[in-house]
C-alpha cells in the first residue's frame, strides 16, 4: 500500500504544483486556498486516470483530502480485488 | 497524451516567454480541452507561453462575439450548441411532436453561428470543430436506424461546414481525421452532468491534438525527390525493360499508380517533383515516351538518372531548386539509399516505399499529403516549376554572355517589376511568402496570420508587394517588403523634426530565391525612395543560419557589413546602385 501512498502523491503533486512533496499527505480542501471545485475535478481525473478507476460522483464530495482519498482508494482496491477472486456467480 | 502528462507540459511552459494568446469557443465547460490544448501548443510553439482564454458556459454565440485581442480562435461546437435539448443537461423534452422545432431551432442557430464565425475570421484565424458526439437519443426509431430528423440534423451541420470552408481563415477539423485520432468513447455522462464537460479524457486530448495542429498550420514541404525502380513503377528497369514495368491492377501495381497520381496531382499544386534514379538515362527517357506514365515527364525537374551515389543526386537537385534540405521528402523502397541520403542530408525527410506492402504504402501517400497539404492553390503555385527550368535557361544564357556584361544581359530580359502597396484584403501569398523563405530574408522572422494583419492594419506600416515576369516567363509574386514609416527622424546626424524627413524601417523583406540574378532587389529599393519618399532606410537585420544572399546584398549596397539596424541614405543607394532597365508598374490590387 506504500506504493498506493506514493502514487497518490504524484497525483497531488501534478494538481498542485505548488505543494512541496512533504506537506502533500497532509492538505485537505481546507487547508489550501487552491483546492476549488475546478482544482478538485482536475485532481479527481488525474487519480482515475493514474489507477484506472471511476469514482462515482455521490463519493467525490466526501473526498477532500490526501487521507480521505488514500482511504478511498484502498478501500476500492480491497474491493475490487476481492471481487475478482469470486467467481461470475458468486459477484452478482 | 494523458491529462497528467498535458498538465505537466503546461506547468513547465516558460512563462517569460512571448504569450500566444488563442480563444477556445465552446459552450460546454472547457475544462480538460483547455488543458489538452495547452499542453499541444506548448508542443507545436516551442519558444511561446500559449494563454488560453475560454468563454461563458451555454454562450458560444456570445463567446464568439466577444472575442478580442488574440492571434488565433478555437470553436468547438456540440449538439447542445444548435438546441440545448440535444445536451444532457437541459430537459426540454424529446416527445416525437418536437422534433420539427428541434430542427427548426438547429437552423436557426446554424444562421447564427455561421455569421457569428465569418465575423470573428475578418480578423483572426478561426479553427472550427462541428459535433464530435454522438446524438442523444431524442428521436423514436432504433439506434441502428438513421431518423429523418437525425439526418436532417446532420445535413444542416454539413451545410454550415460546407459554407464556413469557403472563407479566408477559417480551418476546420476534418472528421474523417478526428475518427482515426479518436476512436474510444467519446462522451463522457457522469463528467457532463457533474461538471459540464462532455468529453472522456481521451476524445479531449485526440480534440485538442487535431485542433492544435490546425492552429499551427505548418508551412508545406516545398519538393519530393523520387526513386522509380519499385517505387514511382513496380520493376526494375534496367532487369524487366520498358515494356516489363507496371503500375495497374493486373499486374498487381496499382498503388504505384495511385502513387504517380499523388505526385502529378502535387506537381499541379505547386509542388516540385524531381527524380533520383540509379539507372540508365536513355532507358529511363524511353520508359516516359513509351509508356506514358500518370506522372509525367513534364512534372518532373531535374532527372538525376545515373550510377553514382543518390545524396550527389539530392545536393544537384537542391542546387536546381535553389533550396534546402530541410524542405524536401526523398521517396525511396531501398532502406539504405534513403540512410545514405539522411547522412549527407540529415534535414531532407526520408521516407520508405513499402513496395510489398500496398497498405502501408497507402498510407505513405496520406503522409505525403499531409507533408504537402496547403491551405489554398495559388497563382504562383502552377508557375514554380516552369520558372525553375526557366532560370536554369537563363543562368546558362548569362554564361554565354560575355563576362563583366551581366548588367547588360540583365537589361535585355524584358524584365517587368509590378509593385502594389495595397494593404487590404489581406493577401495570404504574402504572409506566405514571409513564412517560408529562408535565404533573402532579412530576419528570419515568422508571423501568425494574426500578427501580421494586425501590425499591417497600423496606419503607418507599409507593404510591398512585388510581382515579376521576363522573356523567360512570369515569376509571379517573388517578394515582400513590409515596415514602419518613421516621420521627423534624425537622419545623417541632422534631426528632422518638423521638417518631415522620414525614414522606412523595414522590419520584413523577402523575395524568392527563384528571383535571384536579376537585380529586382535594387529596383525594389530604388522603387521605396521614390514612392515613399523617405530620406533613409534602416533594416531589422538579423543574421540567420541561411540567410546569406541577404546578408551579401546588404554588405553589397552599403559598403559595410550587415548589422542589425543598420541604415542605407538616398545618397549612399544611388551610389551604390547598378544601372537598372526594369520595366516598373504599379497594381492597384495586389
Amino acid at each position: 500500500m506504500a506504493e498506493f501512498e506514493s502514487r497518490l502523491v504524484s497525483c497531488f503533486a501534478i494538481a498542485f504544483p505548488e505543494l512541496a512533496a512533504q506537506e502533500i499527505p497532509a492538505v485537505s480542501m481546507g487547508s489550501l486556498a487552491s483546492w476549488d471545485s475546478l482544482a478538485g475535478i482536475t485532481l479527481i481525473s488525474v487519480i482515475e486516470e493514474e489507477f484506472s478507476v471511476s469514482i462515482a460522483p455521490d463519493d467525490v464530495p466526501d473526498l477532500v483530502s490526501f487521507e480521505l482519498i488514500l482511504d478511498y482508494l484502498q478501500k476500492d482496491y480491497l474491493q475490487r480485488d476481492y471481487l475478482g477472486r469470486l467467481s461470475p456467480e458468486d459477484a452478482r | 497524451m494523458k491529462l497528467a502528462e498535458a498538465l505537466k507540459i503546461v506547468q513547465s511552459a516558460p512563462t517569460d516567454a512571448p504569450p500566444l494568446q488563442v480563444a477556445l469557443l465552446c459552450g460546454f465547460t472547457p475544462l480538460h480541452l483547455e488543458t489538452f490544448l495547452r499542453a499541444q501548443l506548448c508542443k507545436l510553439f516551442s519558444g511561446r507561453f500559449p494563454v488560453v482564454q475560454t468563454g461563458l458556459y451555454g454562450d458560444l454565440i456570445g463567446n464568439l462575439e466577444r472575442v478580442a485581442d488574440v492571434s488565433a480562435a478555437v470553436v468547438v461546437m456540440e449538439w447542445a450548441d444548435l438546441d440545448p435539448r440535444l445536451g444532457l443537461r437541459r430537459l426540454g423534452g424529446w416527445e416525437p411532436s418536437q422534433l420539427q422545432d428541434i430542427l427548426s431551432e438547429a437552423s436557426r442557430s446554424c444562421v447564427l453561428l455561421q455569421n457569428a464565425v465569418a465575423a470573428v475570421a475578418r480578423n483572426i484565424p478561426v479553427v472550427a470543430c462541428f459535433p464530435t458526439l454522438p446524438l442523444v437519443p431524442f428521436s423514436f426509431t432504433p439506434l441502428a436506424r438513421a431518423s429523418e430528423f437525425t439526418l436532417e440534423l446532420r445535413s444542416r451541420v454539413a451545410s454550415l461546414s460546407a459554407a464556413l470552408s469557403h472563407l479566408p481563415g477559417v480551418r476546420i477539423v476534418d472528421p474523417q481525421r478526428l475518427d482515426a485520432l479518436s476512436s474510444s468513447l467519446r462522451l463522457d455522462v457522469n463528467s457532463d452532468l457533474s461538471a459540464g464537460f462532455p468529453y472522456t479524457l481521451a476524445h479531449a486530448s485526440a480534440l485538442a491534438e487535431a485542433l492544435a495542429g490546425l492552429v499551427l498550420n505548418p508551412q508545406p514541404k516545398k519538393g519530393l525527390i523520387t526513386d522509380l525502380d519499385d517505387t514511382l513503377w513496380r520493376g526494375i528497369l534496367g532487369e524487366v525493360g520498358v515494356q516489363g514495368i507496371s503500375w495497374d491492377l493486373d499486374n498487381h501495381s496499382q498503388i504505384h499508380a495511385l502513387y504517380q497520381q499523388l505526385l502529378h496531382s502535387l506537381s499541379a499544386s505547386g509542388t516540385l517533383i524531381a527524380v533520383a534514379s540509379k539507372n540508365d538515362r536513355p532507358l529511363v527517357e524511353e520508359a516516359f515516351a513509351a509508356r506514358d506514365p500518370i506522372l509525367r515527364e513534364t512534372d518532373v525537374f531535374p532527372f538525376e538518372v545515373h550510377w553514382g551515389a543518390k545524396s550527389e543526386s539530392v545536393a544537384r537537385i537542391l542546387g536546381a531548386w535553389n533550396i534546402s534540405a530541410d524542405d524536401v521528402v526523398c521517396v525511396d523502397d531501398s532502406p539504405m539509399d534513403l540512410a545514405e541520403i539522411k547522412a549527407v542530408h540529415p534535414g531532407a525527410e526520408c521516407l520508405l516505399f513499402p513496395r510489398e506492402n500496398p497498405q502501408a504504402a497507402y498510407e505513405l501517400l496520406e503522409r505525403l499529403r499531409d507533408l504537402f497539404g496547403k491551405d489554398k492553390i495559388s497563382q504562383e503555385d502552377g508557375l514554380r516549376a516552369a520558372s525553375l527550368r526557366a532560370n536554369v535557361e537563363l543562368q546558362h544564357d548569362r554564361k554565354q554572355a560575355s563576362p563583366g556584361a551581366a548588367g547588360d544581359f540583365i537589361s535585355h530580359i524584358d524584365g517587368k517589376l509590378t509593385l502594389s502597396s495595397q494593404k487590404q484584403p489581406l493577401d495570404s501569398r504574402s504572409l506566405e511568402l514571409v513564412n517560408k523563405t529562408n535565404q533573402f530574408n532579412l530576419n528570419g522572422r515568422r508571423f501568425q496570420e494574426a500578427e501580421w494583419q494586425n501590425w499591417l492594419n497600423a496606419p503607418d506600416a507599409v507593404l510591398v508587394a512585388a510581382s515579376y515576369r521576363d522573356k523567360y516567363g512570369p515569376l509571379g509574386k517573388i517578394a515582400v517588403i513590409a515596415g514602419d514609416l518613421l516621420h521627423g527622424v534624425n537622419v545623417n546626424g541632422v534631426n528632422g523634426g518638423s521638417s518631415g524627413k522620414r525614414r522606412l524601417c523595414i522590419r520584413t523583406w523577402v523575395m524568392s530565391c527563384r528571383a535571384f540574378s536579376r537585380l529586382i532587389e535594387y529596383e525594389c529599393i530604388r522603387w521605396l525612395f521614390a514612392k515613399l519618399d523617405v530620406e533613409e532606410l534602416e533594416f531589422d537585420f538579423l543574421p540567420t543560419a541561411r540567410n546569406t544572399p541577404m546578408q551579401n546584398f546588404l554588405q553589397q549596397v552599403r559598403n559595410a557589413p550587415a548589422e542589425p539596424h543598420c541604415r542605407l541614405s538616398r545618397a549612399q543607394f544611388m551610389q551604390s546602385c547598378p544601372p537598372l532597365s526594369h520595366t516598373v508598374e504599379e497594381s492597384a490590387n495586389g
